[in-house]
């Protein structure tokens, strides 16, 4: 049975390198996507993927168990990082980076993706982030409520009203995108 | 069930890519609004399957993760050091309180007369002497009273005039007879030789024998 991110958490505080290895496995890469789809800048998520790893073993760690899971807490030391980048100015790498590899390239223009990212990070937070967590990390409605720590309906009524605003935001994009339901 | 409740229906089944069900597929063909948001639902699931299948192989460069097992490692590899430190510390601690009791003892022993302080007498001042022969020598002029059953002492042993107050069991205790009726204490001086044992006495006020 797999060991718990807080049992991992424990371990690795009392200096276990192979349990702060299978945090970071297990929980590094969401973190980056989430970074990299609120930011829109890799550089930004490596960054603050990293960071979250240098405080989370910092001694200024301030998880707490009964407060909420890890994941829960990551998650929202990742969001006040990048909303420190942001306050420092707009970071306009990343998509287009992201763009060069597009391995569905010829299904979707660079420009669509481009929109759609910058649609996505325009939104406010508390939509974003439950685009992102449910629909892009592909997470259950609980999965995501505890995350965010509101409750499920709450997840569910943020989904629906961010899918309508991003459709919205990219209405002229819908016959080019076409091609996609094919 | 109204345009506005078909709303979520219509939202879970573009999330699942799931065909309608009848009932909404019906509802679909007469409603212009509820359609087109059945396609706009459908093409921004079929984007975030793109972006998804995009950002699925991209993570942070493995330096990143090198990077931080060694910031670990290096932090933890620290940690121990002030156990370390405070064991030993707690260790040197212990080690001079138990080297600073046994002097303290020993001070203790030699400023007491255990003979006198274990029958509960209470010494007030001590005086030394150069025993030039055993403690009978004391008695005769001095009014000292030697003490019956009492070892001899060494030529040149170094011995102790206390002043102490007797009580009539402590007195017993060295052998000197009692008024059994006394029941306050005495002013006496002890001669103790260099073992802490009494050899001699002299009682300040003889009235009660």
């Amino acid at each position: 049975m797999p060991r718990s991110d807080e049992e991992l958490y424990r371990l690795m505080r009392k200096g276990d390198q192979d349990a702060f290895a299978e945090l970071y496995e297990r929980r590094e890469p969401a973190l980056y996507r989430y970074a990299l789809h609120t930011s829109g800048s890799s550089i930004v998520a490596e960054e603050v993927a990293h960071e979250v790893f240098v405080q989370l073993m910092g001694a200024g760690a301030r998880f707490d168990e009964r407060r909420g899971s890890l994941e829960s807490y990551l998650y929202g030391v990742a969001r006040n990082l990048i909303r420190v980048v942001r306050r420092q100015g707009p970071v306009e790498e990343a998509i287009d980076r992201a763009v060069e590899h597009d391995i569905l390239g010829d299904l979707i223009s660079n420009e669509t993706m481009a929109a759609l990212h910058r649609a996505l990070r325009e939104m406010p937070d508390r939509y974003r982030d439950v685009v992102i967590l449910c629909d892009l990390e592909e997470r259950s409605y609980e999965d995501v409520a505890r995350i965010i720590g509101h409750p499920i309906g709450t997840v569910r009524s943020r989904l629906h009203r961010a899918r309508a605003l991003l459709s919205a935001k990219l209405k002229w994009l819908n016959a080019p995108a076409e091609v996609l339901s094919r | 069930m109204n345009c506005k409740e078909r709303t979520a229906e219509i939202v879970e089944y573009a999330r699942r890519r799931a065909e309608p069900d009848m009932e909404l597929r019906a509802h679909l063909a007469t409603c212009s609004g509820c359609g087109e948001r059945w396609e706009a639902e459908r093409q921004l699931t079929s984007r975030f399957r793109i972006m998804r299948i995009r950002a699925e192989a991209r993570r942070a460069p493995e330096a990143r993760r090198e990077s931080l097992m060694r910031d670990f490692a290096h932090r933890h590899r620290r940690a121990p050091m002030p156990a370390w430190v405070w064991a030993l510390s707690a260790a040197a601690a212990l080690l001079f309180a138990a080297l600073l009791g046994h002097a303290a003892r020993n001070r203790l022993h030699e400023r007491a007369v255990p003979a006198i302080r274990t029958h509960g007498a209470g010494a007030q001042q001590t005086i030394f002497y150069e025993a030039s022969t055993d403690a009978s020598a004391l008695s005769g002029d001095d009014d000292f009273i030697a003490l019956p059953y009492a070892p001899p002492l060494a030529a040149g042993e170094l011995i102790r005039v206390v002043h102490a107050d007797l009580d009539r069991d402590v007195l017993a205790s060295m052998g000197i007879d009692v008024d059994p009726s006394w029941e306050s204490e005495l002013p006496a001086e002890v001669v103790v030789g260099e073992d802490g044992l009494p050899r001699a006495l002299r009682i300040a006020d003889n009235t009660q024998f």
